[in-house]
């Protein structure tokens, strides 16, 4: 027998292990590795979501600075950015080329790497175990996975700013045939850099599958004693329905994006059919560009809810504990949610009304469209009802939840019209469309992912954030973000990804809001990096949060906002396992606030004598 | 024997706790994500074929033709492969070792072989007159035959591994009695021979719908 075969009876016995939910059982001293790279709870995993998505929404939001800069001033040149950009900025113009690459990884970073991964990665992992009342998620390991797809997909992409050919630049869609041949001389970008997208894309989708997987299987196999599902938070049904859909129509954007390597590194022609590049005609026949757009807009459509999804289930939480009031119309929220995740997966064709789409068929998914509207509107209402007549405390997640519901009205409002293939037709590819799905999924998600950052940095970090910088940055964002995107409205016809609009004279008249915006744009994003300081800042030097008792074992339990849901629980120090000893169980619903004279009452209360539970 | 005492000593820790404390559903979390990750899977594969039906729909550029004999073999391959795979794991939770381990290295031999067959049904493909690079009904074909290809080298990759530690250990009593009384290293066995069963399934499932959609 070799060497390392040999067990000794202290092997088998250090090797049964039984899988246990008592985290704090397992007497094992973490190395540094364990503790804060490859870890496998959830709180910190939390984190490192959090950390890389406020990275990525740096490079994000400079880069819309940047091209910004060339739309609201497309004659001047910035020689500093020659320093920073070197051949893409040569002479401090931004070149066409990387105007467009930039264009395309804004789209690819904002929506996928901060709004899913960023958004739904930090919450679902920080809120899931604690609010069901779990040690951890169904599998720790597979969860430490989905980060480090999540983190190699990162490099990737970032790697791909670096190559000779410049980053992906056809379009976050990237929709063949521009990005379906590997040929530079049609499009820099279609190049390695689009290959590195793909990997990234595909690297994302697995972390994203791999993380969904684990918050539906926590959710409804680690409930604690008592907590049936109409006890659940709203956050934890948002997370719930949001990882269904990814789990559900991820693949279909998988299968295009496999579909279209194959055409791009094998040969094959399943979106190529007849192109002729410089006067001769290519080899590839019978494909079809749209079927990806079909493939890709499967998924495309439910990931605007798998954005905004989180983001509502947050808003939800906020706007009930700090309007000291219960949740308005708790079970017409779950129905709504149910109801949009359904209603999701049959309007991706009105992404497509302009690719020659057969009417009749159109006002099919015109009308699942427009019914998207009722959930919604429903939503709206009750978050309304909840805020009415509440003592509402306006701080800082308290006013991001607000701006979130304003945001949200005035974008979904856009999405009514929108949503009329007649009216499509007119305003497709227009700034019109660019300031709908940035209002209602760009800056709301962001209220919303501030909202939730605001709310849970003291269960995150045991302290608070600075109020004053919250405050400035909430106030700059609101009236900024709507000075950016609202002039978008007005700019009739004027279409999108363009890189100057100075050969254009019916345009000119669009030169002063043009300018406005790209003002409104920097001075949105100088406010970010506030909120970036405030953050790590507050990480190490913010208030603490007031300790309320100490338990025998030393641990101290605070509830800085008087929130009645079971993470506030759970001790201030951050264990691995959550609660020191047994899991609180569940007796009432998460949403008794202001009531039986009690500021809250926490989940984990037993019902008093004669008390009628909360059906 | 007492095998079965040790079995039954080794009662899932994790699953009684799981009943006592939580509101159990009957299903082990893991378990679990398995369904849910081969409903996502379901996704990916039905995706790809519903392409196939749009695409076909456009005849214009379909050129028919019939499937190549190969394939059947492919199929009564990867049945005889979850075959053997149950027939491990059976063993495996009654202790029988010897005959686990050559059970669990037959699946994994016609893995190999169902790979091989799927490359023989390659090359009969391209000598027909359709190559990767050929009609696009050819091309639905090998799309479709390597993406699922794919999954079974990962399948084939986490059997050669297990494999390797149960041929290295065949001579270790302990290991052995490990093996039974470790509930989770059940449990991983048990997910493992749900994956092969799964694309097992879904090969059958692509192989009828290929057959129907060419002839």
């Amino acid at each position: 027998m070799s060497a390392h075969t040999t067990t000794t009876p202290a092997d088998v016995h250090g090797h049964v292990d039984t899988g246990h939910i008592h985290g704090h059982e397992h007497h094992h001293e973490a190395s540094w590795l364990e503790t804060y790279v490859f870890c496998q709870d959830h709180k910190t995993i939390a984190k490192q979501f959090l950390i890389t998505g406020i990275f990525w929404g740096i490079v994000g939001g400079l880069l819309s600075v940047l091209f910004r800069m060339q739309l609201g001033w497309p004659n001047e040149t910035f020689p500093f950015l020659e320093t920073f950009l070197g051949k893409w900025a040569e002479g401090g113009k931004i070149s066409n080329e990387f105007y467009l690459a930039m264009v395309t990884m804004h789209g690819t970073i904002l929506v996928f790497f901060v709004l899913t991964g960023g958004l739904s990665g930090t919450f679902a992992n920080l809120l899931i175990p604690y609010q069901v009342g779990a040690r951890d998620m169904a599998s720790g390991f597979i969860n430490m996975l989905s980060y480090w797809f999540f983190f190699s997909a990162s490099v990737v992409l970032f790697i791909s700013f670096f190559v000779q050919t410049g980053p992906a630049s056809g379009g976050w869609t990237a929709y063949p045939p521009l990005n379906g041949m590997r040929d530079v001389a049609i499009n820099k970008g279609s190049g390695l850099g689009f290959d590195l997208w793909a990997l990234a894309m595909t690297l994302f989708i697995v972390s994203s599958l791999t993380g969904g997987l684990n918050y539906v299987a926590t959710i409804l196999n680690l409930r604690t004693k008592g907590m049936s599902m109409m006890k659940l938070p709203l956050t934890v049904w948002a997370f719930l329905f949001t990882a269904v859909l990814g789990i559900l129509s991820f693949p279909a954007l998988l299968a295009g994006v496999a579909l279209l390597e194959f055409d791009r590194l094998l040969g094959t022609s399943f979106y190529l059919n007849m192109i002729v590049v410089n006067g001769h005609l290519l080899d590839y026949r019978g494909g079809s560009p749209i079927l990806f757009q079909h493939l890709f807009w499967f998924l495309g459509h439910p990931e605007v809810y798998i954005i905004i999804l989180p983001a509502m289930g947050i808003v939800s939480e906020v706007l009930a504990v700090h309007s000291r009031k219960p949740i308005f119309g708790y079970r017409a929220m779950v129905i709504s949610i149910m109801a949009i995740v359904i209603i999701s997966f049959l309007v991706w064709a009105h992404h497509m009304f302009v690719t020659g789409l057969n009417p009749n068929l159109a006002a099919v998914f015109v009308l699942f469209t427009l019914l998207i509207a009722v959930p919604s509107a429903i939503k709206v209402f009750n978050w309304i009802g909840t805020v009415w007549k509440g003592s509402v405390r306006l701080n800082p997640p308290m006013l991001f939840a607000m701006g979130f519901v304003s945001m949200f009205i005035s974008g979904g409002l856009t999405g009514l019209m929108l949503g009329n293939s007649p009216i499509d037709i007119q305003l497709h590819d227009t700034y019109f469309v660019v300031a709908h799905f940035h209002i209602v999924m760009g800056v709301a998600a962001f209220f919303g992912m501030f909202a939730g950052v605001y709310h849970w940095f003291p269960r995150f970090y045991g302290r608070f954030m600075n109020d004053t910088l919250g405050y400035i940055h909430f106030y700059v964002t609101l009236i900024g973000g709507y000075a950016i995107f609202f002039p978008m409205h007005f700019m009739t016809g004027l279409p999108r990804r363009y890189y100057t609009f100075a050969n254009f004279e019916t345009f000119n008249n669009f030169n002063f809001l043009t300018q406005f915006i790209s003002i409104a744009a920097i001075v949105v994003f100088t406010a970010q990096l506030l909120f970036v300081v405030n953050f790590f800042y507050s990480i190490f030097k913010g208030r603490k949060v007031d300790v309320e008792r100490t338990s025998e074992d030393g641990y101290t339990y605070g509830n800085p906002w008087d929130g009645a849901t079971l993470e506030w629980t759970a001790p201030i120090e951050r264990i691995h396992g959550n609660w020191p000893g047994e899991i609180p169980s569940v007796h009432r619903w998460p949403y008794d606030y202001s009531v039986n004279d009690k500021p809250y009452i926490s989940q984990d209360t037993p019902l008093a004598p004669g008390e009628v539970e909360h059906k | 024997m007492s095998n079965t005492i040790v079995m039954n000593s080794g009662e899932d820790e994790y699953m009684r706790e799981l009943k006592e404390k939580t509101e159990y559903t009957g299903v082990h979390p893991q378990k679990f994500g398995l369904w849910l990750a081969m409903a996502s899977m379901t996704m990916f594969f039905a995706a790809l074929t519903s392409a196939l039906i749009l695409k076909k729909g456009d005849f214009k550029s379909w050129e028919n033709f019939k499937l190549p004999n190969i394939f059947f073999l492919s199929t009564a391959v990867i049945i005889g492969l979850s075959v053997s795979m149950h027939a491990a794991l059976i063993c495996y939770r009654k202790a029988r070792f010897t005959a686990f381990r050559w059970l669990f290295f037959l699946g994994f031999m016609l893995g190999i072989v169902f790979l091989l067959a799927q490359w023989l049904g390659f090359r009969a493909l391209a000598s027909m007159g359709f190559p990767l690079t050929g009609n696009i009904a050819g091309q639905f074909v090998y799309l479709v035959a390597l993406l699922h290809g794919l999954h079974i080298v990962v399948a084939l990759l986490i059997t050669g591994l297990v494999l390797i530690f149960a041929i290295r250990a065949r001579k270790d009593p302990l290991f052995e009695l490990r093996n039974i009384i470790n509930p989770k290293r059940k449990l991983h066995m048990e997910l493992l021979v749900t994956f092969w069963h799964y694309i097992d399934i879904v090969w059958i499932y692509l192989f009828v719908f290929l057959y129907l959609n060419y002839r």
